[in-house]
């Protein structure tokens, strides 16, 4: 599971207020990086439509914010993309910040599926 | 003369009945090959124009569906290979859109084989030898990436050397092969224009796995077992094994493709002293005649090309060229979050993250069985992709994730494009189970993607059902096109629909 991917997933678990559910807590146990061609201007675009915090709380690299101009900061881009495509959680566990649930993780697969009593 | 650009033009070309190939090569003239490829019925359109973007060649669109026609330079052969629409390829050697047969059956076929001695097979051969060359350097690196035992594919049925006819049970249309002076067993004949059917069967049940996978693997299994190959010496004459394969569609023929097939290919074996051999062939001819529509050419392609990123199949496996032509409909640009919320496995995402990389792509399933089969072919594809100068292969933007279909785990609207081969009654599930499954999935979908911009395309076969859902979730998704398509025999439906302005509610509603 690529960090970019974490930054859209959201618990479903249901009963949980509105917001609840994101952005779910990683638990690495086993974590690999593997190289992906970089693109500057498909990184750069990204940026709007990131959940900054939990991007950060994911990845402790980052600045506290994206900077004006970041568009143009290739150091920056290369950073961001980095942490959002190459970095992968292969086992571990995602918890649910509002009802503290536990999704595994296990060979880069997260399982999100809900139990027939919970759903 | 060229090829007009415009579908549909075929009758305003230069008049008489017959169009002769590309002019014969001239000293110092470079080779032309026009070529025939054929492509999932319905997307002859999205076909064209991948051919225009990425040879600059316009084509023609048949009126035999499922199939279109444009003109390369020869070297753009690899080109040409690497098209990601395409089924089959075929070179031709000459095409009459207006043949008229005579209606005693002798007086036809006598017609046929006469026609042989006429054609202009020598630059299409030249083309086919230009082919051969580059198919010999595939091949060996093909053998590195199956999966699967080698199992005899559809042309080598039980290891029957140069003899039985085929009968190939999964053809509705007439297809016939013959080697010379066999009689054959069977065949069928189509009264009526019919669609074509995929011929490798595209859709497969489990058990039959191994029946699936051969396709992939007949060139290498054949490469070891063709006449002659690696083995004559530079000046050595090598004769030739050849077959013919004739599809003939409509209801005003005198003869049957059997017969059709039988007295061309002995016409051709006069001509050239080629050796007839059903299995073990070099040159497949093929004789397509489609009501007075006649098209001769060479075969490029021993197998389908649709199934080139898939290694682990299941049960509903999406053709490759199929998945293609269902993410070009949606016009997928640089950014894009696009999601199969039903990938099976992962027909769809991988063929995505092959040709659009600059887009993200998200395969999720709620079967275990087909999420581990996605992540198996993604790891197909990256050992693929192993760069020769490290160890590590270069991932690719895609992930899989095991998720309920109608409670998606994703955030309101962050999602571009939904792209996915929902369920058919038949296969998995039921009918029934469609009807709740269908507004649910709409639902669902409408809310992960992106108010205004975001667009789904889903195939179907279960139309009725589909329209139905559909109805009910009008303030969310609008249908703006649909392509029909033909899905392993079956009639189904692409649509391709655009998310409404309206913002999505977070909490489900009740059903």
């Amino acid at each position: 599971m690529k960090l970019l991917t974490h930054n859209l997933l959201s618990s479903h678990v249901p009963g949980l207020r509105p917001g609840g559910g994101f952005p779910l807590r990683i638990e690495a146990a086993e974590v690999r990086v593997r190289p992906v061609p970089f693109n500057a201007a498909f990184v750069s675009r990204l940026v709007p439509r990131l959940r900054w915090d939990a991007l950060r709380e994911a990845a402790e690299s980052l600045p506290p914010e994206p900077t004006p101009g970041y568009e143009a900061d290739e150091e920056f881009l290369r950073r961001l993309h980095h942490v959002l495509l190459e970095v992968e959680v292969l086992e571990g566990s995602l918890q649910c910040p509002d009802s503290g649930r536990r999704f595994p993780i296990s060979r880069g697969v997260p399982n999100l599926l809900l139990s027939e009593d919970e759903a | 003369p060229s090829l007009s650009g415009q579908p549909g033009m075929a009758e305003a070309e230069a008049a008489g009945d017959a169009w002769l190939g590309p002019a014969a090569a001239q000293e110092g003239a470079e080779l032309a090959a026009v070529i025939g490829a054929t492509v999932p019925t319905g997307f002859e359109q999205t076909a064209a124009e991948e051919v225009r973007e990425k040879l600059g060649s316009a084509s023609r669109i048949s009126k035999d569906r499922g199939k279109i026609y444009f003109e390369v330079p020869a070297r753009s052969l690899p080109q040409v290979h690497r098209l990601r629409s395409v089924d089959n390829l075929f070179v031709i050697v000459q095409e009459f859109k207006d043949y008229q047969f005579k209606e005693n059956k002798e007086d036809a076929l006598k017609d046929l084989e006469d026609l042989v001695k006429k054609l202009p097979w020598t630059d299409p051969m030249k083309v086919w030898e230009l082919n051969n060359s580059l198919k010999k350097k595939k091949t060996k690196r093909k053998k590195h990436n199956l999966q699967s035992p080698a199992s005899r594919g559809k042309l080598s049925d039980g290891g029957e050397e140069g003899g039985a006819d085929q009968n190939n049970t999964n053809d509705q249309e007439d297809c016939a092969q013959n080697p010379v002076a066999v009689e054959p067993t069977g065949g069928q004949d189509t009264e009526n224009p019919q669609e074509v059917t995929s011929r490798n069967g595209v859709e497969e049940e489990e058990d039959n796995e191994q029946s699936d996978v051969k396709v992939e693997v007949q060139a290498s299994s054949e490469s070891g077992t063709k006449a002659g190959e690696d083995q004559k010496g530079e000046g050595e004459v090598k004769v030739l094994r050849f077959r013919v394969t004739c599809n003939r569609a409509g209801d005003k023929h005198s003869f049957t493709s059997n017969e059709a097939a039988r007295d061309f290919g002995g016409a051709v074996q006069e001509h050239f002293q080629w050796k007839a051999d059903m299995t073990n062939f070099d040159v497949e001819v093929l004789l397509n005649i489609h009501n007075n529509e006649v098209v001769v050419g060479i075969a490029l392609t021993e197998e389908s090309l649709h199934r080139r990123n898939i290694t682990h199949f299941g049960p509903t496996t999406l053709r490759s060229t199929l998945a293609y032509g269902m993410l070009r409909l949606c016009d997928p640009q640089p950014t894009d979050i696009i999601v199969d919320p039903m990938c099976g496995t992962g027909a769809i995402p991988i063929e995505g993250a092959a040709e659009w990389p600059y887009c993200y792509h998200i395969a999720g399933d709620n079967n275990p069985q087909a999420v581990k089969r996605a992540a198996n072919n993604i790891s197909s594809l990256l050992r693929k992709n192993e760069s020769k100068d490290s160890s590590t292969a270069l991932g690719v933007p895609l992930d899989v994730i095991q998720w309920d279909i109608c409670n998606l785990p994703l955030r309101t609207g962050s999602v571009d494009i939904v792209v996915t081969d929902m369920p058919f009654g038949k296969r998995i599930g039921s009918k029934k189970k469609n009807w709740d499954l269908y507004p649910a999935c709409l639902m669902e979908m409408g809310r992960i993607c992106t108010p205004g911009t975001g667009r789904a395309v889903l195939l179907t076969q279960d139309k009725k059902c589909f329209a139905k859902a559909l109805s009910r979730v009008g303030h969310i998704w609008r249908r703006a096109q649909t392509v029909w398509v033909n899905v392993g025999g079956l009639h189904a439906a692409v649509y391709l629909l655009r998310r409404t302005s309206e913002p999505a509610q977070d909490t489900r509603p009740f059903w």
